[in-house]
């Protein structure tokens, strides 16, 4: 059978036959009765500056959220420890969604299990659903260590989570020494970012305080570990393999703490085998005694850079998402300083190719006007890499920014960065505003380009603006999250989405005297 | 009467439609008691919850705003993922959410509640509001039937809430528990214009990859026509009128069953469940609704149009069924697809030799016996594992199951169908039917799985699955 005679239509083409536009007007008399004209004036209204300013006076519901809740983000934080189950005590549907959100991201299974908690759990707790469900779970999927988090129905109730594993022990359903590892992650607290911490930290002060061992910071360097490094709520598997040629330059030893790239980037070897890669348990304890420890999201990971400080008594370096040039620059520095290590001369050199490649695309990226939206540490590193491109931040929607972290703020920061540059003079930066806010923003003062998740693409196709995928979720475009967009590389790769954007969007518009050959 | 499209293959043809088949069970005075739906087990990768079940069922109705009362987790995870087209109004796609914090849980999320409907109410204007509760709301005890019965006196329009938290059970559960919203909020509130010609409702069609527009299509050109659609495409109006029709179809979703029940008991509107899945499957629903519509002449024009498309698709089928004749699928989705499916690839020639339980009464499992040979394999639970051991261990050549495990099946390099909400593809019907065939072979074909099966050259280890 010949290729052709294959041919299926999918649903776009298909449902744009005549037949099936007929059907869809007939549709019309069943619609709420308002005129065009009303409809059209209705849509002008909702661009008016009025409108906006109604829209920011909302206090009580949100539109379009862009934010996941804290469980999710704890899941895949376990999975960046090897052999690992994520176990999620609660009622089951928020399982069902942390698995298929993760997996339409990185279009890879997660193995993730969920207590199944359901009224009667509600009324006398859910210690028996958890002490099942840790007999299931080791049973069924093997994993070498659980790591267990809650939801709000678990908080709502108060169980105990430490009490409840004590008695799944004296009960003998998972021996003395069987690791487990718990957080506590209430969904109406933060958002992804935070459960990613608290389950990191969880996991880092389980497996050490259970090894017996002291810090001794430093003392790694003898056996052989020099530096610790954690991502983060990293959407980007190619991150990992970015920064890991990165630390091979430097010829470094290192741990990564909490490293899930083995599981959402595994080869098609025929067999399907719930774990891969993540860091080894056994070098947790271990990482106690390192240099120091480099964390890219500081904003994510602020529990467990305190615990870090406090209790490894490590030197921290913080970063954001290193984007753009500086802030590279800024993460070799960090590694240099914190293994005293010399930056690498290919590193240099790398540097040299992506800032020619820059000036090679800068006239079509000067000026350009970007609306931004992300988790905070995606943000700053955005916002650095616009600016030094030329491009103009002009509205810049961050959910899950902190609004009530004291020390770190990352409004603060977003707005100095800003401030600094002549290019970020007309930036509004809003925390705690969701996409529907973001809508009134571009649809009031537009902007020639929007760099966020897929779930900016409504707002981004009503306000007529090209979006550039960046961030999490991506549902709707393939692999994005497999080439990195930190570290030099990075940064091509993320100048390259964007200037052939703009040059296809000037194809595109263009059938006449300028549609050129030469860009 | 000839059933060209049955002809061709090993298959018996099915009998006629007739009274004595309607007096049975399906639509009769005995009626199947509805079996509980199966408690989730703890320790397991298990599907989604009653509130995801709700919401599923309500969301497709895509001019109402659908207001998910509880902290982010729920609608910050799932707004705007379902494929259920519409062919207008967008704001069921919205994601409104209470988003409460810890201070509500402590204080109550009432206010915020409120707030939020006098809001949506406002800025969109929809016919009708759609609150759902959660785990949380539904743990600390929010009155929510309250708030939303004094915000449809407040704003003039039907604010409805739906009790369906996450705990109290499946999926499934989720389903039956929106159609009770339906029934006591919705059915019987409104009347059609008054000339509209009144039919079918189908009920539990979702209108995924745009099914319900080919069914559609399908009916009225055998001059049915279409009540209410409950609820893929609907229109909140349509809905408010489903008690006029004439005939209930439960359309693949047994949850939904309680809702025709009650409808054929308020209203004695008659019903019957079928599916679309499949020739004989879309004819057998099709001659059924004339039948139970009690009109001689529809019942004639009925037979001629399933004659003709069915010779028709048979002529269209013939190279796919020839490609396709002796491939063995396992098959793994919730519940009634289990079995409707189960026939449109019978018809196809594809051989079931092994199909997921887990979401099935027994009825459904019932149906599902009815349809395959005794050497198919019965997958009641869990997850991932079992479907691929049953691919290996009954030498399937495809497997065709939903999203979530769709990715197992390509590490696993196995070809793989989405049948389940992501679907891109619409199979309902006679043209349903022969686009999966096509997809099938366009599966099974493709270059990619005789280069997934052979090493690196320079890898002399055998690949671990010899297809
Ligand atoms: S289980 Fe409860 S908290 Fe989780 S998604 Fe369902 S309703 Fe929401």
């Amino acid at each position: 059978m010949s290729k052709d005679e294959l041919n299926i239509k999918d649903n776009t083409s298909l449902f744009k036959e005549e037949r099936y536009v007929q059907q869809r007007e007939n549709k019309k008399q069943f619609e709420a009765p308002c005129s065009e004209q009303e409809t059209a004036e209705a849509l002008a209204y909702s661009k008016s500056a009025e409108y906006m300013e109604k829209n920011f006076n909302r206090q009580n519901v949100v539109i379009n959220p862009h934010k996941a809740c804290q469980p999710l983000g704890s899941v895949m934080a376990a999975l960046g420890f090897e052999k690992t189950l994520p176990f999620v005590h609660g009622s089951q549907g928020c399982n069902a969604y942390f698995r298929s959100h993760l997996s339409r991201h990185f279009k890879e299974p997660t193995p993730s299990v969920s207590t199944s908690m359901t009224e009667d759990a509600a009324v006398f707790g859910g210690m028996n659903n958890l002490i099942d469900g840790l007999e299931n779970s080791v049973a069924l999927y093997k994993p070498e260590m659980v790591a267990i988090c809650t939801t709000c129905m678990a908080e709502v109730i108060g169980d105990d989570l430490n009490s409840f594993i004590g008695n799944a022990r004296i009960k003998g359903v998972i021996s003395e020494e069987y690791p487990v590892a718990y957080c506590n992650t209430p969904s109406f607290v933060g958002s992804h970012i935070t459960g990613y911490d608290a389950m990191i930290k969880g996991i880092l002060s389980y497996l050490y305080t259970r090894s017996g061992i002291e810090s001794k910071p430093g003392s790694g360097a003898e056996s052989g570990e020099k530096l610790n490094v954690m991502l983060g709520f990293e959407p980007y598997t190619g991150n990992f393999a970015e920064l890991r040629k990165i630390l091979a330059a430097f010829d470094t030893k290192y741990t990564i703490l909490g490293d899930h790239s083995g599981n959402y980037d595994s080869p098609a070897t025929g067999e399907y085998e719930y774990y891969y890669g993540g860091t080894k348990l056994e070098d947790v304890p271990q990482a106690a005694n390192a240099l120091g420890t480099l964390s890219l999201q500081k904003y994510t990971l602020k529990k467990t850079q305190e615990y870090i400080s406090g209790t490894w008594n490590q030197q921290i370096s913080a970063l954001s998402t290193p984007l753009g040039i500086k802030g590279t620059d800024k993460l070799l520095e960090a590694i240099s300083e914190l293994t005293g290590l010399p930056i690498p001369a290919s590193l240099t050199e790398e540097r040299g190719r992506v800032v020619d490649a820059l000036m090679d695309s800068h006239p079509y990226l000067h000026g350009k006007r970007v609306a931004l939206v992300g988790d905070p540490d995606l943000l700053i590193g955005l916002i650095g890499f616009c600016l030094e491109t030329g491009m103009e931040p002009v509205h810049i929607v961050c959910s899950n920014g902190d609004v009530d972290y004291n020390e770190l703020k990352f409004k603060d920061e977003a707005e100095a960065l800003l401030a600094a540059s002549p290019y970020g003079s007309e930036a509004t930066v809003h925390v705690g505003k969701d996409l529907w806010h973001m809508r009134s923003l571009l649809l009031n003062d537009t902007v020639d380009l929007a760099i966020g998740s897929s779930h900016l693409k409504f707002a981004a196709k009503d306000a007529d603006v090209p979006l550039i995928r960046v961030g999490f979720p991506i549902f709707d475009r393939h692999h994005m999250h497999r080439y990195p967009i930190i570290g030099y590389q990075g940064t091509l790769n993320l100048l390259s989405l964007i200037v052939n954007t703009i040059l296809q969007q000037l194809d595109d518009n263009n059938s006449g005297f300028n549609f050129e050959l030469v860009r | 009467m000839k059933y060209s499209i049955l002809s061709e293959g090993d298959e018996e043809p099915m009998d006629p439609v007739r009274k004595n088949e309607f007096d049975s069970e399906a639509c009769g005075s005995i009626a199947p008691k509805a079996k509980p739906c199966p408690r989730p087990k703890p320790g397991e990768a298990a599907g989604g919850c009653s509130f995801d079940g709700a919401q599923i069922t309500l969301l497709p109705i895509m001019d109402a705003a659908h207001l998910v009362h509880g902290p982010i987790a729920c609608a910050g995870n799932s707004w705007e993922s379902r494929g259920t087209l519409s062919s207008g109004p967008s704001l069921s796609q919205y994601g409104f959410a209470t988003d409460l914090t810890d201070s509500d849980i402590i204080f109550g999320g009432e206010k915020k509640l409120k707030d939020s409907i006098d809001y949506i109410a406002e800025r969109f204007a929809p016919p009708a509001i759609f609150v759902y509760s959660t785990c949380v709301t539904a743990l600390i005890g929010e009155d929510m039937d309250a708030v939303c019965r004094a915000a449809a006196e407040r704003i003039g329009i039907p604010v409805i809430p739906v009790n369906s938290p996450g705990f109290v059970g499946s999926k499934n559960l989720g389903n039956r528990l929106a159609g009770d919203a339906l029934l006591q909020y919705v059915i019987g509130t409104g009347e059609p214009e008054p000339m509209s010609p009144l039919g079918v409702n189908l009920i539990g069609e979702y209108n995924i990859a745009g099914e319900m527009w080919d069914i559609e299509k399908l009916m009225n050109s055998a001059g049915i026509t279409v009540t209410s659609r409950i609820t893929g495409d609907a229109r909140y109006k349509e809905i408010t009128y489903a008690h006029r029709a004439k005939v209930n179809m439960v359309v693949c979703s047994r949850a939904l069953l309680g809702l025709a029940k009650e409808m054929e008991s308020r209203y004695s509107i008659p019903y019957f469940e079928g599916s679309f899945y499949g020739a004989k499957e879309t004819t057998y629903s099709l001659r059924q609704m004339a039948f139970l519509m009690n009109d001689r002449e529809m019942e004639r024009r009925v037979d001629r149009l399933t004659e003709r498309e069915e010779a028709r698709l048979s002529q269209d089928l013939r190279p796919y069924r020839k490609l396709l004749k002796g491939k063995r699928a396992v098959l793994y989705t919730g519940g009634v697809k289990s079995w409707s499916v189960i026939s449109a690839l019978k018809e196809l020639g594809v051989q079931v030799v092994g199909v997921g339980t887990n979401k099935s009464t027994e009825d459904d499992v019932r149906r599902i016996a009815d349809r395959v040979g005794d050497d198919t394999e019965y997958i009641p639970e869990g997850g991932a594992s079992r479907i691929i051991k049953t691919v290996r261990e009954r030498k399937a050549d495809i497997m065709i199951a939903g999203g979530r495990n769709m990715y197992v099946a390509m590490k696993e390099q196995i070809p793989f169908i989405d049948i389940n909400q992501e679907r891109h593809k619409a199979y309902a019907g006679y043209e349903g039917l022969l686009r999966l065939a096509k997809e099938l072979t366009y599966s099974l074909a493709n270059p990619i799985w005789k280069l997934a099966a052979s090493p690196a050259p320079w890898d002399k280890e055998a690949p671990p699955y010899d297809r």
